[in-house]
């Protein structure tokens, strides 16, 4: 029988962020991921805290996070360990060469592939968007047969931002001849650029389309690695400066960020262990004693002395919804949610109040340890980060990925 | 002021129906619908071309009828047409006695019913519950209440027809006891015109009472409440109906690879009611239960309801007592000529209704042509050369997709735009196998002015993902084409994404709760298609 410090449940960024921090604290972790959670849904991106109740948005993430409800995960793990959950994450990132820009003091507005903008906290370099405000022409650049990117959407629509209203945009258009007959996502654009030759090549028809000097807004297509290489040689090229926008799955943002972190858990000695569908828990005594993964071949015990449970809400499969009733199935852990269904959800799909379904979640104390419904600590040893928490809407507020490194962080810390 | 012979009123399969039949004998006519072909009942079923078995044994007229209309339909219709046969099977609840009459019922009408073994019924439906039984096959078919409307406009419009979609009928304008003309509300933009016609037909449906109100004429509709259930599988390959009287929840029906369970049935005061409920999702699921027992483990797509229109003289009669048989009302026996009312009646019967209508109609018009929309077919057939063509575009199995929702002159402009641009044959909707340029086509069409239109006309939006990806590429395309019609396009976003939430809402559960999670990530967390646009952070 093996036993580790922490077996960390859940391949996502919280709990990536957890087996991190916890590797900092020279524990031995093991993680069990099934997937890599929501960071190659929309991942690249850290969302801190947007908009406020009411949709009203706020001054500064840091503004923001003082002013999130009672039973917001903020509000449990408090401000100096959020502080330090994003200094550890921008470390992580800087020692790794793929740092993030942004700080907790000031709002990011990125442009999205909708031609909207979108508020955040930390960005990969490649959406900074201090040459956006200057310019006075902008670029939008597409790929014929990338059907997930519509440069004329993102020029008219920019067109109706105030701030961005005076500006000239330009439309134009590379062919990659990727298509033949198949579907074309952002990740074979991003590989395409990844290979000498289809650096080379696109930048021979960049050249063709963009002037030197040009501010460019392009899909999220600078190479696959988490590096700024393809980045910099097309900048160098062109003169030109990129910016990728927030774009819908496959996120190549989200993909960078994986397989950093992964490979730093990976340098520190965290042992990964892929395909793991960890299905239930062996508990005495108030206490995890080890959980129990389920694979093709057989069922697989992982002991340790504490367990760090980040395996997504709803969408991860951390938290299972039935008509009137939400189930946590590792440790059957209680979620209040309301018994008549009716009262889960809005009728308006988009609005100024965010998701009663999606606030739905996990109590924890401070700690992140799990709560009964009067507040008791249930599990002394476990402890929870993530998607799975309850009280916030991370859609609604913009604080995905803020909670993720906040709570892992935390996490870990308390173990 | 444009000017026509005959309006018609409702844009539904009864009313496109009408038009076609009164354009095809060389009347001219506009059709109005307020929203979107199809908008209303005709789409808001479970559609199922009946074979008449569900009504034989109460009201044999209407199961007659049916078994005429379906065997009409069967072959004009065939692009919309999916012939499943169908069974109906008595379940352990079910009363035996029943079976007799409904047998003896289904015999004087002329609908064939074979009775087949349990075991029998097992190996060709092994979903069933092996609880049955007694199961008999009867010749029941899947319709696609979309396509068909769809069609009918593209017929009518070939021999002159006109429709205008988002307008709605604010009065009837009437000079010495005789129509002469129908004022209309666009209500996209708020213009209000007059049409000036010799002749109106309401074909509204459940908004019948509403219509008629408006030249002070009352007409008995009482909308009835059905909501159904959308499973992304093919449950069963035929249609399922349970061997009882008509009541909740009975009735299977398989579309392509999804099944739709309905219905329930409650009386209400508003026709267009249409907002489902959690609680009528589960107590469908727990009467489906009996037919299909493991039915709680299938994925649903969504739930939907819509309204039926009730007829009845007898203003008490309301549910499943009132009658599905349909009335032809003619107004000049109320004091106005030139307005006529059909209302009751049923999607299987749409066609024969159309042509009761328009017999009427021509008889006041001194039309001698006889109706021929019962040997016509609604659009004609793709050639082999055609299809050859489309298979270099589409993979296989999309070319037959894509030929059927289309009809040959469809398809014809989706594979010039294919040519034109070749990636446009990539998947916009890989759910629903929709590609790029078929879109684009339906988005151009003169009646589509927003997605959820373009959806009714292609299915895109309509499958697994409920437009987690292809609502973004679809505003996007229209965009890029210069057709947002006006509208800023988070507009067109919410709007789309919007429709797709009301049927989501209440089976928000399972996997559907994992989709919408996705779904919001994408739209409001990384678009912020619902943000503020001031942003003061720039």
């Amino acid at each position: 029988m093996r036993e580790y410090d922490i077996v960390v449940i859940g391949g996502g960024l919280a709990g990536l962020m957890a087996a991190a921090a916890a590797t900092k604290r020279g524990k031995k972790v093991t993680l069990l991921s099934l997937g890599s959670g929501t960071l190659t849904i929309g991942g690249g991106i850290v969302d801190v805290m947007g908009y406020l109740e009411g949709g009203i948005p706020a001054a500064t993430p840091s503004a923001g996070l003082l002013q999130v409800g009672e039973g917001h995960p903020y509000k449990k793990i408090g401000r100096p360990a959020i502080e330090e959950s994003i200094r550890f994450f921008k470390e992580i990132c800087e020692q790794e060469g793929y740092s993030y820009i942004g700080n907790l003091d000031k709002t990011q507005w990125i442009p999205t592939a909708a031609g909207t903008l979108k508020p955040t906290c930390l960005v990969p370099k490649t959406m900074d968007t201090t040459e956006l405000k200057k310019a006075d022409k902008v670029t939008v650049l597409g790929f014929d047969a990338l059907k997930d990117f519509y440069p004329s959407l993102i020029a008219k629509n920019f067109k109706k931002i105030p701030a961005f209203a005076q500006k000239e945009y330009e439309v134009v258009m590379v062919d990659p001849k990727l298509s033949e007959g198949r579907d074309v996502t952002a990740l074979d654009v991003a590989r395409w650029l990844d290979t000498e030759e289809g650096l080379a090549s696109c930048i021979e028809k960049m050249r063709n389309v963009i002037d030197s000097g040009s501010v460019v807004i392009i899909p999220p297509v600078l190479g696959t690695r988490p590096d700024y290489a393809v980045k910099e040689k097309l900048e160098k090229a062109l003169g030109c400066h990129f910016i990728e926008t927030a774009s819908v799955p496959p996120s190549i943002t989200g993909l960078r960020l994986r397989t950093m972190l992964v490979r730093y858990l990976k340098k520190n000695g965290v042992r990964i262990v892929e395909q793991a569908i960890v299905a239930k828990s062996i508990v005495e005594d108030g206490k995890c004693v080890a959980v129990i993964t389920e694979g093709v071949d057989r069922e697989r015990t992982y002991y340790a002395k504490s367990f760090i449970l980040a395996n997504g809400g709803f969408y991860g499969g951390g938290l299972l919804a039935e008509p009137g009733k939400v189930i946590e199935p590792i440790f059957n852990l209680p979620v209040e949610a309301p018994t008549d269904h009716e009262l889960w959800a809005n009728y308006s799909l988009f609005s100024s109040e965010a998701q009663p379904f999606a606030k739905l979640g996990l109590d924890v104390d401070e700690k992140m340890r799990p709560l009964d419904a009067n507040g008791k600590v249930l599990l002394n040893n476990v402890y929870v980060a993530g998607r799975n928490l309850r009280g916030y809407d991370f859609s609604f507020e913009k604080s995905g990925n803020g909670v993720a490194i906040a709570s892992g962080y935390q996490a870990a810390m308390s173990v | 002021m444009q000017k026509t012979t005959v309006v018609v009123i409702g844009g539904g399969a009864t009313g496109v129906g009408i038009l076609r039949d009164l354009c095809m004998r060389g009347v001219d006519a506009i059709l109005l619908e307020q929203q979107d072909l199809a908008y209303g009942t005709s789409s808001r079923y479970h559609g199922l071309l009946h074979s008449g078995g569900r009504y034989a044994v109460k009201d044999a007229e209407a199961g007659k009828e049916c078994i005429e209309e379906n065997t009409i339909l069967r072959k004009i219709g065939r692009h919309c047409v999916e012939q499943t046969e169908g069974f109906f099977a008595r379940t352990h609840l079910d009363d035996e006695a029943f079976e007799g009459k409904w047998v003896e019922a289904c015999a004087k009408v002329g609908i064939p019913t074979i009775p087949i073994s349990v075991e029998e019924a097992l190996r060709l439906e092994p979903n069933l519950s092996p609880k049955i039984k007694s199961v008999y096959r009867v010749p029941d078919a899947a319709i696609d209440g979309f396509r068909m409307v769809w069609q009918n406009v593209a017929s009518a419009r070939k021999y002159g027809g006109r429709v205008l979609t988002y307008t709605t009928v604010i009065g009837i304008e009437q000079s010495n006891n005789q129509v002469v003309g129908i004022k209309v509300r666009n209500t996209l933009t708020g213009e209000v015109s007059n049409i000036a016609c010799d002749f109106i037909v309401s074909a509204a449906g459940s908004w019948a009472g509403e219509i008629a109100a408006l030249a002070g004429i009352n007409v008995n509709v009482q909308p009835d409440r059905g909501t159904l259930i959308a499973f992304n599988h093919r449950i069963t390959s035929r249609i399922v109906n349970r061997l009882r009287p008509a009541s909740d929840g009975d009735i299977f029906v398989p579309h392509g690879s999804i099944t739709i369970l309905g219905t329930t049935s409650a009386s209400v005061n508003k026709p267009d009611d249409t907002v489902p409920n959690a609680k009528e999702v589960v107590e469908l699921l727990n009467i489906g239960e009996a037919l299909f027992e493991d039915i709680r483990s299938y994925r649903m797509l969504r739930a939907f309801a819509g309204t039926r229109p009730l007829y009845s003289a007898d203003p008490n009669a309301t549910g499943r007592g009132a009658s599905r048989g349909f009335v032809t009302l003619d107004h000049a026996h109320d004091g106005l000529k030139g307005f006529v009312s059909v209302v009751g009646g049923k999607f299987t019967t749409y066609r024969l209704m159309a042509e009761k209508v328009t017999d009427l109609v021509c008889g006041y018009l001194n039309v001698k042509t006889p109706c021929r929309t019962a040997v016509e077919n609604l659009v004609e057939d793709t050639s082999p050369a055609l299809m050859a063509k489309a298979r270099l575009y589409f993979p296989a199995y999309g070319a037959e997709l894509a030929a059927s929702r289309l009809g040959s002159e469809g398809l014809e402009k989706v594979i010039a735009r294919i040519q034109e641009k070749p990636e446009k044959r990539q998947l916009l909707c890989e759910c629903e196998n929709v590609t790029m340029a078929e879109v684009e086509e339906a988005a151009a069409d003169s009646t589509s002015y927003m997605i959820s239109d373009v959806r009714r006309k292609t299915r895109m939006g309509m499958g697994t993902c409920q437009g987690a990806f292809c609502t973004f590429r679809s505003v996007g395309a229209v965009d890029a084409n210069g057709l947002s019609w006006g509208k800023d396009t988070n507009v067109l976003f919410k709007e789309f994404l919007q429709g797709r939430w009301k049927g989501i809402r209440p089976i928000l559960w399972g996997n559907v709760m994992r989709e919408m999670e996705l779904t919001r990530g994408i739209y409001e967390g990384t678009l912020n298609i619902n943000g503020a646009i001031d942003n003061e952070g720039i």
